[in-house]
């Protein structure tokens, strides 16, 4: 009998949860546009001296983001440093929780490989100070053949969150869908903003196999995934070489691995696991949170992104598809609540929202916050659609124009459109001598070839843009297919 | 418990110091001593005892989160950090630390 | 009289009448320093310039009629593990180089917005580790009332800076005694506060847990006005403690009606013969001042806090003394030809002295996760007896007569270093530090035979700092000032 293998993957997350000023000083965290060392004082440089002060709004985002994964927040917990020499770290200690953490016990529903619902439990969600950032002087981004390296410190003391679940996700698509409905969580929960871009959220994975035989590899920690993609196909890499090795009869060593990305492989860190451990951070007292605070904060968190799309299904009969794509951002959910709140159809507003304000947004590259088209004018647009006041196509010019912020009255003008569409007679002369034009296509649509309605459409889409957007392709369509019934 | 300077080498390279002869003679004299002096603790039942890690019961104050930046940034960089890359500088790292 | 000789209350006083300016009261001061330095070495940075820049801006805010503060005008100096920006601290280790931190020690801020300048950076074991002062790396410093003896450590320049006269004040650090012990080596005033009632922010750490700022002075009403202007909540030192208002006003008539304790499980050990009829002396002069002597038992403190002490100072310290890797500041080598791992390895070796990587190596050793729990995390857990033994005791008590050490200086050199050899030597100021207790060490008069100060230490429940500074005080007025050190007595 062919030997079988089973994946047993857990996953650690780190993310930068989001606040104005470092986690134990007052430096910004926001040093983008900034040049290196920039954003640095004597406590993040672990300047001899230096004490730490916790940030009252780390605590407030790390409980909103462990409430957001179903946590439970501890009344009390410690700080430790985790010891080890890289010049990133520079008191050469990471202020860490580690395992007496802010939250813990928390789960996300997943599906797994064959659809079902399925729980990982999460361990726990700890506060931690992020690292410096090393920049080496090879041109491709690799450590070996560097001469020199480079540090740049602004990193050093942002506030983490390190996430680390049970080990109950069994593969790569799991691990994606995983990480995927965490990001989307916490990006609700407004603790961070999760940006892969811009090293916000980073992966490490604990990946070991278990044999048909009962033979069980041991876990191979693998680090340096920034995607979702490398997350995916570095645990894929890793099943694949660990199954090998256990079906050649080897053994997996227990080990820290390195993902590159280039080469698409892991490889072991030629030398064992830095050297860690802990003693309590003697500079910062027991962090204690109260209960009315825990429960504020639960307060504050809003609803979240799967039971929101299940409410627009059932109370706004809104499809699967719709209903995801709408909640995937709060932002965006936001505005179609509120669209849907100006008196708006629930569809129509979905649809509108899930295409021309994504597209836009998307194109533009800004936050529907920034829409120049608020919620009211949308329902506005909208409710003239509905009652046929202006045809989708009319709408989506006048919606132009909205976007450039012009006011539904002055688009409409600025368009040229005629509310009412176009009328019945100029429509007809247009449909005639549209078809007169194009006797080739009459011709195949009669002889009966066109059974998708492809031709159909290829006129209908003529005469449209003839009509400079003020025809409703349904009148249209019934014109064109009127019109052909008169010919025969 | 007593450790040899084979033991005392191996956990002075993990703390990134390299001995001298003498040092490390030195060094490992310190250290079983030090651990005679220590494992005098197994004559204690420790079970229940808290760790002791403050000596006053408090909390640990939060700060508000306003950011202000540091007024003397130049005197952190300085003597390190030259012209216009403002970065650190270390050696190659190959692999490890 | 000289106004070197003049304590801080008088020199700050001279100065805000006008008797004498902060320039001159400074440069009286540095003349001092100056002329004993070459004896003394209690010094490893001066600031004549920095200090005298100082008092002249003194001297133009008086004129300006302007408040100078409580200290306006008082030279002094700081131990070198307080961070001054602009002026080099060392830590009295090769590895912080020509490190001048950009930016200051609370205390440094609180002295001086009370109007202190400062003469000069005092000698230290390198990293607080010792008691002697003899491992620093600027070479030891020499006890002003017997010049062939140590003055104590750590903070033995501070404190032989005081007994010599270069300055009216001091401040030192004390982790385990370093300034109850150099205190009473040189013949002066030296506290050691509550935990958490200095801010430590600006102090290069050795055992965080246990590091705590005090004065020295060569009488109780110094001590208690500095005490009285550094005891201020720091917002940058998480384990600064808030409202805790404690008046440093001494009123006298403070032994009447106090229970002083003696310990009875420290009757064992011997003392050098000079501190035991020291401790006889002021037992007994207590009691006749109407305190009642009484007994306490501290067995756990006496068998397993020097041990306690020891894992826990170099645990810490191990994580504190990470950070000098030669990247971002101090003592640099050469990275030609070397990787990482060999350049950390070079700069720490080259600038750490023996002493602090034996610590170092102990304190990694007993954290290595193998050993973590059998000895570190134990540590902390006897941590926890040591402290509620104290608090038990006080339950009963007002405060403890314990001695400093149990023997007078020795001679420059004479010294092993190796601080773990002498269990008894540092068990009547370690428990002090493992509790967070206020020490107060104090002198009780000149020995004959060798021509020694004695000092005595008493010993009190958390905040009860201001009651110790007061019976010191009553005590102060039986038992007589010290006199200003000369290199012998």
């Amino acid at each position: 009998m062919p030997l079988t293998f089973t994946p047993v993957i857990g996953i650690e997350i780190h993310i930068q949860l989001k606040t104005k000023s470092k986690v134990f000083c007052k430096c910004g965290t926001d040093y983008a546009n900034d040049p290196p060392n920039s954003h640095v004082c004597p406590v993040c440089m672990g300047l001899p001296g230096s004490l730490p002060v916790l940030n009252r709004a780390v605590v407030q985002q790390g409980m909103l983001a462990g409430l957001a994964l179903n946590c439970r927040i501890l009344p009390t917990t410690f700080f430790f440093r985790k010891s080890y020499y890289y010049p990133d770290l520079p008191k050469g200690f990471q202020v860490t929780q580690s395992d007496l953490p802010i939250a813990a016990e928390g789960w996300l529903e997943i599906h797994d490989d064959a659809g079902k619902p399925k729980k990982i439990r999460i361990n726990r969600l700890h506060l931690e100070e992020d690292v410096g950032k090393l920049h080496h002087s090879t041109t491709d981004g690799r450590l070996e053949g560097a001469s020199t390296s480079f540090v740049d410190y602004n990193r050093s003391g942002l506030p983490l969150a390190e996430i680390v679940s049970e080990p109950d996700v069994s593969s790569a698509r799991e691990a994606v869908e995983y990480v995927t409905s965490l990001r989307r969580r916490v990006r609700y929960s407004g603790a961070s903003d999760v940006d892969l871009e811009k090293g916000m959220m980073r992966f490490d994975a604990n990946v070991s196999v278990k044999c048909s035989d009962g033979r069980w590899g041991k876990r191979a920690e693998v680090k340096n995934m920034n995607s979702f993609r490398a997350l995916e196909r570095a645990i894929e890499y890793e099943i694949k070489r660990q199954s090998k090795i256990l079906e050649d009869g080897g053994e997996v060593l227990q080990e820290t691995r390195h993902w590159n990305d280039t080469k698409g492989v892991t490889t072991g860190m030629r030398v064992k696991e830095f050297y860690r451990k802990f003693i309590v951070e003697p500079d910062l007292p027991p962090l204690v949170v109260s209960s009315s605070w825990v429960e504020e904060t639960r307060a504050r968190l809003p609803e979240m992104p799967v039971e929101r799309a299940e409410r627009y299904e059932k109370e706004m009969g809104l499809s699967e598809t719709d209903a995801a794509v709408l909640t995937d951002s709060i932002d965006v959910a936001r505005y179609f609540e509120a669209v849907v709140a100006s008196g708006a159809n629930p569809q129509r507003a979905g649809n509108w929202v899930r295409t021309e304000v994504l597209r836009f947004i998307n194109e533009k590259q800004i936050s529907v916050d920034d829409l120049a088209v608020k919620p009211a004018s949308l329902a506005e647009l909208l409710s003239r659609v509905e009652s046929g006041k202006l045809s989708t196509t009319q709408a989506k010019g006048v919606f132009e124009g909205m976007l450039e912020g012009l006011s539904i009255e002055d688009a409409i003008k600025k368009t040229g459109a005629v509310e009412g569409g176009v009328g019945a007679d100029a429509l007809t002369a247009l449909v005639k001598s549209t078809l007169a034009a194009n006797a080739d296509v009459v011709e195949e649509i009669k002889s009966g070839k066109d059974t998708k309605g492809k031709k159909i459409k290829f006129l209908q889409g003529l005469i449209m843009r003839e009509a400079k957007g003020q025809a409703k392709p349904d009148e249209v369509e019934a014109a064109i297919e009127a019109a052909l019934k008169d010919d025969a | 418990m007593k450790l040899g300077s084979d033991e005392v080498r191996a956990i002075a390279d993990e703390a990134r110091l390299s001995l001298t002869g003498e040092e490390l003679a030195k060094a490992t004299r310190y250290i079983s001593n030090f651990l005679d002096m220590v494992d005098r603790f197994k004559e204690l039942d420790l079970k229940g005892v808290e760790p002791f890690c403050f000596a006053e019961a408090t909390e640990c104050p939060l700060r508000e989160d306003e950011p202000t930046s540091f007024d003397n940034i130049p005197d952190i960089l300085a003597g390190r950090v030259e012209g216009t890359d403002s970065f650190f500088k270390v050696p190659r790292i190959v692999g490890e630390a | 009289m000289d106004i070197f000789e003049l304590g801080a209350r008088d020199v700050a006083k001279g100065v805000r009448e006008k008797k004498f300016s902060a320039v001159e009261a400074f440069d009286s001061c540095f003349g001092r320093l100056s002329a004993y330095e070459g004896k003394i070495a209690a010094i490893i940075t001066r600031t004549a310039e920095e200090g005298r820049e100082q008092a002249k801006s003194i001297d133009a805010r008086l004129a300006k009629k302007e408040d100078v503060g409580p200290l306006g005008g008082v030279p002094t100096i700081l131990k070198d593990n307080m961070c001054t920006r602009g002026v080099r601290t060392t830590a009295g280790s090769r590895i912080l180089g020509d490190w001048a931190p950009p930016y200051s020690a609370t205390v440094w801020d609180l002295l001086r917005n009370a109007g202190a300048t400062l003469l000069g950076k005092a000698n230290m074991d390198e990293f607080a580790m010792g008691n002697t002062t003899g491992t620093s790396a600027f070479g030891p410093t020499a006890n002003p009332c017997d010049i062939t003896r140590v003055p104590g450590g750590s903070s033995g320049g501070s404190a032989a800076a005081v007994s010599a006269g270069y300055s009216p004040f001091s401040l030192g650090s004390d982790t385990g005694g370093s300034i109850r012990q150099p205190a009473s080596y040189c013949g002066i005033y030296g506290f050691k506060p509550t935990y958490g009632l200095v801010s430590r922010y600006g102090l290069i750490a050795y055992g965080s847990s246990l590091d705590q700022i005090g004065p020295f002075a060569r009488d109780m009403e110094d001590l208690a006005l500095v005490m009285s202007v550094l005891a201020r909540h720091d917002p940058k030192d998480s384990t600064s403690v808030q409202g805790k208002n404690l008046d440093f006003t001494l009123k006298g008539d403070a032994i009447k009606g106090k229970k002083i304790a003696l310990v009875k499980d420290f009757k064992d050990f011997t003392l050098d013969r000079p501190i035991a009829d020291a401790m006889k002396r002021v037992a007994g002069i207590l009691e006749k001042a109407g305190a009642v002597i009484t007994e306490v038992s501290l067995p756990t403190v006496a068998r397993y806090a020097v041990a306690c002490y020891y894992a826990i100072a170099a645990s810490e310290a191990h994580t504190n003394l990470a950070r000098y890797d030669g990247v971002r500041y101090g003592y640099r080598v050469s990275d030609d030809g070397i990787n990482l791992k060999e350049s950390f390895e070079k700069v720490r070796s080259e600038g750490f002295g023996v002493e602090v990587k034996s610590r170092i190596i102990a304190g990694t050793c007993l954290t290595e996760p193998v050993r973590s729990e059998e000895y570190y995390v134990a540590a902390t857990r006897v941590r926890t007896l040591i402290a509620s033994e104290f608090a038990k005791a006080f339950e009963s008590v007002d405060c403890i007569l314990q001695p400093v050490t149990p023997s007078l200086p020795e001679k420059i050199g004479a010294v092993d270093d190796d601080a773990t050899k002498g269990y008894e030597s540092d068990l009547y100021t370690l428990p002090v530090n493992m509790a967070g207790l206020p020490g107060l060490s104090f002198f009780t008069g000149y020995a004959a035979d060798p021509a020694l100060p004695v000092g005595l230490q008493l010993v009190g429940p958390r905040w009860s700092d201001a009651s110790l500074l007061n019976i010191g005080f009553d005590l102060q007025k039986i038992l007589g000032n010290p006199r200003i050190a000369n290199g012998g007595l």
